[in-house]
């Protein structure tokens, strides 16, 4: 067997070197056989033409034959690929229009393709940067730290599990006070996700403990940044909200908490020893460890065992206990999945309808070149070859057409990274890496094979003879190749009518989002964010004394209003507790219904415009001493007070100590959107500052009302608060109309991205109805010649061709409406107050839809009319 | 018309015709005698020819058409690409010499390898037409 393969080769190298000699002795072999026969058919009688041309009949195919024979001498398939790709190169030179126009779509198609699959893997398939992540759980929702310790003790899924709440820290040991974003975690936390610190150690067990250590491990960022990555850090302190910790360790640079930033990591129960002991406070995202061979649903079942244990031995505060587990990665990117995958689905869709028009190029462009291929099939060229031939050329295109589609997405990223939402702000690692490359060339490659596989077996579907004459009359040749364009475009408009009324829908619930009144005015309202040092405002009459003074000073500033308030609208807070209502139906203990509430101090309503419905706004006298008030939203009003004068009901937060402080409902507020435009209102309390009770909520929201723009302002309230206290870090400097964009954000870049691969669909479909429109005209200038020269009219011509194409998108928006329909409520999680199949967007996208095929028809058929019946007759 | 063509226009056109003519010929012939000769029998064939000296490819074919009184019909160009694999597989020699009537021509014998697969074919041959004739005559 070797020795057979080594004597191959090597006559097949010397046949290399003899490269001339054996093309002629091939030849001489052929001629002698031939001369041999033709003698013989002479002496048996024939005449000379009739022997020779009876020798070939007898013989075949000479020059495929000889074909035949050279291939074997040759290392033809390497041979083949260089001549293939070197010919298919000098063909697409030729035809550099239809080179340029295949290239583009395919770019255009790929480009959009591989943008998406970048952020899509960027987000959702990435690794998240933690040991063996799939095998980690995101607890739902939020739970205590006593509870966190009962569940790790009496449950066996789970080898670790721990918890975090991001909150507000300032940081006074730099040149200016900072506020900083401290991550307060069990040990657990750290432990959990399993990324071992950069520098030092993480917090132990030991140290989180009431009245533990105050130890910090600081981020890497932070550590950089405030610390100049001083490598001699541990040990160190540094003063956090008025305490001094000890830096411990740092974590390493691509450490990142799943869910919120944190700059440090200090040990919840050594800084809130109080808070940390509440079990009624569920506060912390907590991250469960599966044990090895733990599936997510054993460990679910044995939680809501857990949950009803903890609901038997803990009813004040556990009986409606759901928790639920989500794989972290889910828990991680859940807001912007369906996004995400709704608009990968999208740009499937617009490479498909690039695909399509890519084929029904080179579809045109094989009918075109029907003679050339018959007469190289006449001259000896095998249908393999031709296939190979054509599919050369094809993915020839399609690698080209991605490479430019790299380019493209390469911008494309760049646009959706300046687009993306906040959600999306931790996935820093969106760009092109290796599996991007692969999936572009995989992309590529079987665009190229797939879409080019047709046009290229349909070249080799010729009866030779009969297509010879067939193009030398010039009728109205290849009728299948321009059935299958004709599929091609109809399948076209159908998916880019898919894609428009997903993007009609996203849009018109976005218009619906944007006309959604917050309940406020948000004109010309600016925000800062304060925060109070534990230290030096342990005690609520400090704080309220600074409140005062600062606001008395900002709002003696000429042509500014300014109030404050503890949580701004459309910035969600975790904190709802329970209220009970004084002489309301009597409610399970445990169960009470849960209020949004939030502190103010001054006009808060009048600098907000936020109208008040019934009663009173608060008033200086309502401070520390008096009787306490509060004001409660309307839907308050609706789901707790109905059929009852709200103003002078009593209300009191559920299981408070005794005694019982009532707090008397002065006035009716109207709703507001407290968590984001596209929930409704929650029953919402507001309480004054002074009277709060809560010591620990020492941060607050400055609301600055101006009547236009102020220059300057900025920095003139900034000077009034550090002259009340010179360490009060002032933060989130944002105006209203900001928030309000930002809470837009993620709607706003799905609808921008899918109105724009709708769009591109829309433009790739006219083009492809263009295209095709445009060479059966050119097809049929014969045929429109004769019929003008036996008088049809212009009118006529025009119509004829409008038909043709009204057909195709006629029948492609029908397919297009009924995929639309089974398709759309995919996304139904993305649309706000539109359902997902609103017949308005269907029938303004299927009228836009069929105007554009119009007038992408209209053009070719007024050529049409234009044809000259002499021109067209001498035509060809 | 044709005269205002150059020459190797016409030429190239000729060549077409003539090729086309060819095709279309043995794309009916084709058609019409869908038995084709197996592949192994073709070359058991070119061996057996061969088995009584060196010969030329129109040799060979001839020895097929009379020995096997035209019921074995090998297309003709068929025979080159199949005595060109012999050859490269080792079974045939070849070597350019003078025919009869004084034209060059290349031609073809065995080689030691050649001689055994034709013993080893011809075997094989036998056992199987017998096989196939017992199985026929078992009525």
């Amino acid at each position: 067997m070797l020795s057979e393969w080594l004597n191959k080769t090597w006559l097949r190298l010397k046949a290399i070197c003899k490269r001339p000699q054996l093309d002629r002795d091939l030849e001489d072999e052929v001629t002698f056989h031939l001369a041999m026969r033709e003698e013989k058919n002479r002496l048996a009688g024939n005449d000379t033409e009739e022997s020779r041309y009876a020798a070939r009949r007898q013989f075949g195919n000479t020059t495929a034959i000889q074909e035949k024979n050279r291939e074997m001498w040759s290392f033809t398939s390497l041979e083949g690929i260089f001549q293939d790709i070197r010919f298919a190169l000098r063909m697409l030179r030729k035809n550099s229009g239809f080179a340029a126009v295949a290239v583009l779509t395919l770019a255009l198609g790929i480009g959009a393709n591989t943008a998406i699959f970048s952020v899509i893997n960027g987000i959702l398939l990435n690794p998240l940067p933690y040991k063996d992540p799939e095998r980690i759980v995101a607890m739902r929702p939020n739970d205590s730290p006593p509870n966190l310790v009962d569940i790790q003790r009496e449950t066996r899924s789970f080898s670790q599990g721990g918890g975090i709440n991001v909150n507000n820290m300032d940081y006074t040991s730099g040149t200016e006070p900072m506020q900083v974003r401290g991550g307060y975690v069990n040990a657990g936390f750290l432990e959990t996700l399993g990324v071992p610190p950069m520098l030092g150690r993480i917090i132990s067990p030991e140290e989180d403990v009431k009245g533990g250590p105050r130890f910090v491990v600081l981020s890497y960022p932070f550590w950089q940044n405030f610390l100049n990555s001083d490598p001699q850090v541990l040990g160190k302190t540094i003063a956090l909200s008025g305490n001094d910790y000890t830096v411990i360790g740092v974590m390493p640079a691509n450490f990142v908490p799943p869910r919120e930033h944190a700059d440090v990591f200090v040990s919840l129960s050594a800084a809130y020893p109080d808070e940390a002991s509440e079990r009624d406070l569920h506060f912390m995202h907590t991250y469960w460890r599966l044990n090895a061979g733990v599936t997510l649903a054993q460990a679910r079942a044995e939680m809501s065992t857990m949950d009803h244990r903890l609901a038997q031995l803990y009813p004040d505060s556990e009986t409606d206990r759901r928790t639920v587990f989500l794989p972290l990665q889910e828990s991680v990117t859940g807001s912007v999945r369906p996004a995400l995958l709704v608009l990968f689905g999208a740009v499937g869709f617009v490479l498909l309808i690039a695909c399509a028009n890519f084929a029904g190029l080179l579809m045109a462009r094989a009918i075109a070149r029907r003679q050339e291929l018959v007469i190289r099939t006449a001259l000896g060229a095998g249908k393999s070859r031709l296939i190979r031939q054509a599919l050369t050329e094809s993915v020839l295109l399609a690698v080209v057409g991605g490479g430019a589609g790299l380019l493209l997405a390469r911008l494309g990223i760049s646009l959706l990274l300046s687009l993306k939402p906040a959600a999306l702000d931790r996935f820093n690692s969106i760009h092109l890496d290796a599996h991007v490359l692969f999936f572009v060339f995989g992309i590529s490659l079987l665009t190229g094979v797939v879409f080019g596989i047709a046009p290229a077996w349909s070249l080799t579907n010729l009866n030779s003879a009969e297509s010879l004459k067939d193009g030398a009359r010039g009728s109205t040749s290849g009728q299948s190749g321009n059935l299958l364009r004709k599929l091609l475009v109809t399948a076209e408009f159908a998916i880019a009518l898919v894609l428009l009324v997903g993007a009609g829908l996203l849009i018109k619930g976005f218009s619906r989002l944007r006309s959604v009144s917050p309940g406020f005015n948000p004109r010309h309202v600016m925000t800062m964010h304060l925060q109070l040092p534990e230290a030096r405002y342990a005690k609520i009459p400090r704080q309220t004394q600074f409140r005062v003074q600062a606001l008395e000073r900002i709002n003696a500033l000429p042509r500014v209003e300014a109030a404050m308030v503890m949580d701004l609208p459309l910035s969600p807070n975790y904190v709802d507790p329970r209220v009970v209502v004084d002489g309301g139906p009597p409610v399970a203990v445990g169960a009470e219904p849960r209020a949004q509430t939030n502190s103010v101090m001054g006009d808060y309503f009048h600098v907000m415009q936020i109208p008040i419905r019934a009663g009173r706004e608060f008033t200086p006298m309502d401070r520390e001493g008096q009787p306490l008030v509060a004001i409660v939203n309307e839907e308050f009003v609706k789901e707790r007070l109905p059929h009852r004068n709200p103003i002078g009901a009593r209300i009191d937060w559920a299981r408070a100590p005794e005694p019982q402080r009532w707090m008397t409902i002065v006035g009716v507020a109207a709703d507001v959107k407290d968590s984001s435009l596209d929930e409704p209102a929650d029953p919402a309390v507001y309480t004054p500052f002074s009277q709060s009770e809560q010591v620990w909520r020492r941060w607050m929201t400055l609301v600055l009302r101006t009547s236009g723009p102020v220059p300057g302002l900025v920095d003139e309230v900034k000077k009034q608060v550090w002259s009340v206290d010179s360490q009060i870090p002032v933060s989130d400097i944002l105006s209203m109309e900001d928030i309000m964009a930002v809470s837009l954000a993620q709607q706003r870049f799905n609808m921008l991205l899918l109105a724009l691969f709708a769009a591109l669909a829309l433009i790739l479909a006219a083009v492809g109805i263009y295209g095709l429109m445009a060479y059966s005209v050119s097809q049929r200038t014969h045929e429109i010649g004769v019929r003008l020269a036996i008088g049809a009219q212009r009118r006529d011509v025009l119509r004829l061709v409008l038909r043709e194409g009204a057909k195709l998108t006629l029948l492609g928006i029908a397919i297009g409406i009924i995929a639309a329909l089974s398709l759309t409520h995919l996304m139904a999680s993305l649309l706000f107050e539109v359902t997902p199949t609103d017949p308005e967007t269907f029938a303004a996208v299927a009228v836009l839809l069929a105007a554009v095929a119009l007038v992408a028809c209209y053009i070719p058929a007024c050529r049409a009319t234009r044809v000259d019946p002499m021109v067209a007759l001498r035509y060809e | 018309m044709e005269h205002f063509f150059p020459l190797n226009v016409l030429w190239i056109k000729e060549r077409i015709f003539n090729a086309l003519y060819a095709h279309t010929a043995y794309m009916k012939e084709k058609r019409e005698n869908p038995g084709d000769l197996l592949q192994g029998t073709l070359d058991l064939l070119i061996l057996k020819a061969l088995a009584r000296g060196s010969m030329h490819g129109y040799g060979v074919a001839e020895w097929i058409h009379q020995t096997s009184e035209d019921i074995l019909k090998v297309e003709e160009g068929a025979l080159y690409p199949a005595l060109h694999r012999l050859e490269l597989r080792g079974l045939l020699c070849a070597e350019w010499g003078t025919s009869d009537n004084n034209r060059r021509a290349k031609f073809y014998s065995l080689t030691t390898s050649g001689k055994k697969q034709l013993a080893q074919k011809t075997e094989f041959w036998r056992r199987m037409s017998g096989a196939v004739a017992r199985l026929l005559q078992t009525a």
